[in-house]
């Protein structure tokens, strides 16, 4: 009474939008990426000379390629610590108001990129900005934030710490939440101090978020475009900031492809953070789980 | 020993009362920012609310706003619809059905998730360009009904959640496969739905990238592009660009409110895939 093919059908909705627009443009793109085209007259086949490109004359890709490595080295450990010091202290000592302070600390993850890089436009803002107000208040003198490449990085990387520790907080508490509560029990009938079961207990179990949340972040680190395009978004400020200084992989990609119309050069832009988010992410899940196979 | 205990707890609390307001501070100055005449927004910090909220109220509806903001509705609700309905019937399949390719197909889904978006982008645009979809909704609308991490999320619940006997039975009564589907299983997987409902509303919302290299006129841009856009080429009203913002900012604030137990839990489920 089964139909052999009734799964078929129920999947072929999701495999033929998936297949027409994602499979069908990521092949298209590997195929573009090895011409010279600008999206409207001939494309002309040049081979590698893309990948080339990309890999020996691109200062700027290198340029972007290092921000970016910056900014997610400096944020990742700051955010996952912040998000792993919030949830240990809403576990344990917020116990009736921790839905509100959860909340509060999650909202801005939610909030739309586009807003949170022109909130922080503004409040950083050299003459009308709240920081700089604030400051002046402690006697320290104005900083030119979004006009220096040192302040412009700081600024992106508060932003970023900002957004996700909530994230990363929620992430952790779902991790507290599978621990059994035994093991602090046992341990304190050992005798064991609150600092010795987190780094006995908390840390160890926790292992499998840590490593999830250590490489998603840097994925995520390597696709980061929308809030630092748009802390810059005045016309009258350079692209990527001062010096290019918080100018991302992904920025240098749309920069190529979608304003200098250079469709086969960005496509292998893309192809190639494509390949160094696989390899980095690849290593770095190596290097955290090394030891626990065998 | 209590008293030890409260002591020892003041550090905790007032680290967690620096970073509540630390992540409040810019929301509350978006709010006050947007309710003060624009000069004024020069001549001092501001902390209080000011009395310009109508005039910039106003001044952002003359800017088109409402129609971004229809724009933005239609996309993400019919592509968040859409998308529920393909990942809860592609998830269930996979869950409740044995056949033939089931595991590679599964492991497909499974990788794409690594994907960045920007990898096809290219030639997506260029696509768009030979269907005649440019400057159109259509872009943002259509290819986010496939979600590899919905179908992945509904796989995963209807499997743990969904009985055999309920659908066996169904059968028995004699049932269509498709009837069983939207009779028996839709109900039960209401809140898994809801949970992928939201994520798939947020994410769209929130996306920029894409409206960005597809939509080409001011009447189809969405709140994103519009905040973006709009709003730098207004610059002088500054106070009225920060109301935009807010008022961009709304659905999402009010979405998580209501959902925020179903939201979180659909981005900790995702935590389980990696």
């Amino acid at each position: 009474m089964r139909k052999k093919y009734t799964p078929y059908v129920m999947i072929a909705p999701y495999f033929l939008l998936y297949i027409a627009f994602s499979v069908f443009p990521i092949i298209f793109s590997l195929v573009i990426s090895f011409t010279q085209w600008d999206g409207i007259g001939e494309a002309s086949f040049v081979g590698l000379a893309n990948y080339i490109r990309v890999f020996t004359r691109d200062k700027f890709f290198y340029k972007s390629l290092g921000n970016t490595t910056l900014l997610l080295v400096i944020t990742t450990p700051v955010m996952i610590g912040l998000g792993l010091m919030t949830a240990v202290f809403l576990k344990d000592f917020f116990r009736r108001t921790r839905n509100a302070v959860q909340l509060i600390n999650f909202l801005p993850y939610i909030t739309t990129p586009v807003a949170v890089g022109i909130i922080f436009q503004l409040m950083f803002d050299w003459k009308s900005g709240i920081v700089n107000a604030l400051l002046n208040l402690l006697h320290i003198d104005s900083v030119y934030w979004l006009g220096n490449a040192w302040a412009s990085r700081v600024v992106v990387i508060i932003m970023q710490i900002w957004k996700t520790y909530g994230y990363m907080m929620v992430m952790c508490l779902a991790g507290l939440a599978t621990i059994p509560e035994d093991l602090y029990e046992a341990a304190k009938i050992d005798g064991a101090s609150w600092r010795h079961s987190f780094v006995h207990i908390t840390l160890p179990m926790l292992r499998p978020i840590f490593t999830f949340l250590f490489t998603t972040s840097i994925i995520n680190g390597f696709k980061l475009f929308d809030e630092p395009q748009l802390l810059f978004s005045d016309p009258a400020q350079p692209l990527g900031g001062p010096d290019r200084s918080v100018m991302t992989v992904v920025m240098r990609f749309y920069e190529a492809s979608f304003q200098n119309f250079e469709f086969g050069y960005g496509s292998a832009l893309a192809y190639c953070l494509f390949l160094i988010i696989a390899v980095v992410s690849l290593v770095v899940f190596r290097f955290i789980n090394r030891g626990t196979e065998d | 020993m209590k008293k030890m205990e409260i002591v020892r707890s003041i550090p905790v609390w007032v680290i967690m009362l620096i970073l509540s307001v630390f992540a409040l501070l810019p929301f509350y100055m978006m709010i006050i920012m947007g309710t003060h005449y624009s000069e004024d927004l020069y001549t001092g910090i501001k902390l209080l609310p000011g009395e310009y909220l109508r005039q910039n109220f106003q001044t952002v509806m003359r800017q088109n706003f409402p129609r971004y903001y229809l724009n933005s509705f239609i996309v993400s609700g019919i592509s968040t619809a859409g998308g529920v309905f393909v990942s809860a019937l592609t998830g269930y399949a996979f869950a409740k059905f044995r056949f033939k390719g089931r595991a590679p197909l599964l492991g497909f889904i499974v990788a794409t998730l690594a994907i960045p978006q920007q990898l096809g982008l290219v030639g997506f645009v260029v696509e768009m360009r030979y269907l005649g979809w440019i400057n159109t909704l259509l872009p943002l609308i259509i290819p986010g009904m496939a979600s590899a991490f919905g179908v992945f999320w509904m796989h995963q619940f209807i499997g743990s959640s969904v009985p055999n006997e309920i659908i066996e039975s169904g059968r028995v009564d004699g049932a269509g496969e498709f009837g069983i589907f939207f009779r028996l299983v839709a109900p039960i997987i209401l809140p898994a739905s809801i949970t992928i409902a939201l994520l798939l509303f947020l994410w769209s919302w929130n996306s920029y990238m894409t409206p960005l290299v597809v939509i080409t006129s001011e009447s189809n841009y969405t709140i994103p592009l519009a905040i973006a856009l709009v709003s730098s080429e207004y610059r002088v009203d500054y106070a009225a660009r920060i109301l935009a913002l807010a008022i961009g900012t709304i659905p999402l604030v009010v979405m998580f409110a209501f959902g925020s137990k179903h939201l979180i839990r659909g981005l900790v489920a995702g935590s389980v895939k990696g």
